[in-house]
């Protein structure tokens, strides 16, 4: 036992003086990162708590508030069902929705592929692809509700200006997912089909699109998907009709909320539906990757 | 020191005093110059990066050479416009180390493809291929050996049969040359002799000129008919496969040392 602490006590020793070299390490150095960081969290921390301190609540109980919104979601999600809308008049606003999606979509899809080959860099010459490239960023990087109220502009709020704005957006987002599909086609592919005489669109229709057709169709579905809650927002926010608009009469000219329930379950269900498809595809390009 | 050998035709294929700068260091042809036959089975030997494969791609211009001249059945390749260039390649077909061909596809599909630099833009481009293209392509599969897997996707071969899918693609163009670019660097050792005999047979039987750049000599000798031996850019040695010594081969690969032990064939 003594044997044991005696032991223990002689282990001691050297920890301890590791301990004290490693004090003596020099401090790790404060990288630039590292003082944006702490300057961040530290201006966060200092606004949370002020504007804690600071918040209006508009003498509203806070409590009380919390248990009638706890009333309200028990109403819209239990108790869905509403007098304006019968079940199949809002499967038939949601099929309108999903039209705009499709519609936004299928032109999407169609302008976005001749972008994307001027997009790929083993297709078309570095300058276009690089204009291709830049125009396309700088679509995306405007949100789509925007596009769609520019387009409002001159289409009028609607579903014109919805499908015009979505379509947009859904360009950008295409070009970019089909032109890097082209370009896992290997230059030496199209090298060969080159040397033997073929020319571009040969190549393109041939070898090009044959290769990315799995990728192609995944991206365009997952777009689809993405389009279907953008058409749903749009109902709402641009006057798109679909069973966007219809959700936002219910919450806020009507103030049904069983009806608000009944939309909500319907936009699950088909975004549900979606989803399932689009991970399917989403798995299909892995497999075809392996 | 360059003999040239004894032709069995008019030279089908002229190469003159071909300079090729990639950028204005070391050129990488240096002043190339050859002339090839009908039928001629044509072996480049030479070290890794000795420019076999730069010359290769400018024969059928997928390089442009910096000075020089290349003739192709008497027509000056450099100066074609791209409709015309479009034709010469037509008549060239092309066989590579990695095969090359669109893995997703079929057979049959990948072996049209060799079609589409005779046909218009828009048939080409649907894929309408004539019943006559079908049926040459369908024999040269069998010809080769892949009758049974004429409908699989090429992604499912193994590297043996996707060379000879590349080979039906270059003979369905109905080449008279046909440029090898390492065709049995990738194989082994079984793949590369019926790769080497199947193209032997078909520079033979269809009178088609054949260059095909080589790592090993050993197949060199025993199936061409001629070597042209590169290095740094320069051809330093022309000649029969039987002109070829084990000092000859030493000056083509540099020193005595880097040259590969060879098997003589007969």
């Amino acid at each position: 036992m003594t044997n044991a602490l005696d032991t223990m006590s002689g282990t001691d020793r050297p920890v301890g003086s590791m301990v004290a070299s490693v004090s003596r390490l020099p401090a790790r150095p404060l990288t630039k990162e590292k003082v944006v960081i702490r300057l961040l969290l530290s201006v966060l921390a200092v606004t949370t708590v002020y504007a804690l301190a600071h918040l209006d609540d508009g003498g509203v109980n806070l409590l009380q508030a919390a248990s009638d919104t706890l009333a309200n979601l028990k109403i819209i999600f239990l108790h869905p069902g509403g007098p304006h809308l019968s079940f199949l008049k809002a499967l038939y606003e949601v099929v309108i929705t999903l039209g705009l999606a499709f519609l936004a979509t299928l032109f999407g899809a169609f302008i976005a592929l001749f972008l994307g080959l001027l997009g790929a860099q083993n297709l078309a010459p570095k300058p276009v692809t690089n204009v291709i490239k830049a125009f396309v960023a700088f679509v995306r990087a405007v949100p789509t509700i925007l596009w769609v109220l520019i387009f409002a502009v001159t289409a009028g709020l609607g579903a014109t200006a919805a499908v015009i704005g979505m379509t947009f957006h859904s360009v950008s987002y295409l070009t970019k997912a089909y032109s890097e599909s082209f370009e896992d086609l290997d230059r030496s592919v199209i090298e060969a089909l080159k040397a033997s005489g073929a020319n571009w669109w040969q190549i393109v229709f041939q070898a090009v699109i044959p290769s990315s057709s799995t990728y192609l169709l995944s991206w365009t579905f997952l777009r689809f998907e993405m389009n279907f809650a953008n058409a749903v927002v749009m109902g709402a926010a641009a006057g798109a009709s679909g069973v966007g608009f219809d959700l936002y009469m219910a919450s806020g000219y009507y103030f049904d909320l069983r009806e608000v329930g009944l939309i909500t379950y319907l936009i699950l269900a088909f975004a549900i539906i979606l989803e399932t498809i689009a991970i399917r595809m989403k798995n299909r390009i892995k497999d075809d990757q392996a | 020191m360059t003999q040239i050998s004894q032709l069995p035709g008019a030279p089908l294929l002229e190469v003159s005093h071909v300079m090729k700068n990639y950028d204005g260091t070391r050129p990488a042809l240096d002043d190339i110059s050859f002339s090839i036959g009908k039928g001629e089975f044509v072996a480049v030997i030479g070290p890794s990066g000795a420019g076999k494969s730069t010359l290769l791609r400018c024969i059928n211009r997928m390089i442009d050479v910096s000075d020089g001249e290349v003739r192709f059945e008497g027509v000056s390749v450099s100066q074609l416009n791209r409709r015309d260039l479009k034709k010469v390649r037509s008549k060239i077909g092309m066989i590579f180390q990695h095969y090359n061909l669109v893995e997703r596809l079929t057979v049959i599909e990948n072996v049209l493809h060799g079609r589409l630099g005779s046909k218009s833009t828009l048939s080409g481009a649907l894929g309408r291929y004539s019943r006559d293209e079908k049926r040459q392509a369908m024999e040269l599969i069998s010809m080769l050996g892949l009758a049974e897997h004429v409908y699989q996707r090429c992604d499912r071969l193994s590297g043996g049969q996707k060379q000879r899918v590349g080979i039906a693609r270059a003979l369905v163009q109905d080449p008279k040359v046909i440029l090898c670019d390492e065709p049995i660097a990738s194989l082994d050792p079984n793949a590369s002799k019926v790769i080497m005999e199947q193209l032997k047979r078909f520079s033979n039987e269809m009178h088609i000129s054949l260059i095909v750049n080589l790592h090993q000599v050993d197949v060199a000798l025993r199936y061409s008919d001629r070597i042209l031996g590169v290095n740094k850019g320069r051809i330093v040695f022309d000649g029969r496969p039987s002109e070829l010594s084990p000092e000859r081969i030493a000056e083509i690969y540099g020193t005595e040392l880097s040259a590969p032990r060879v098997r003589y064939a007969s």
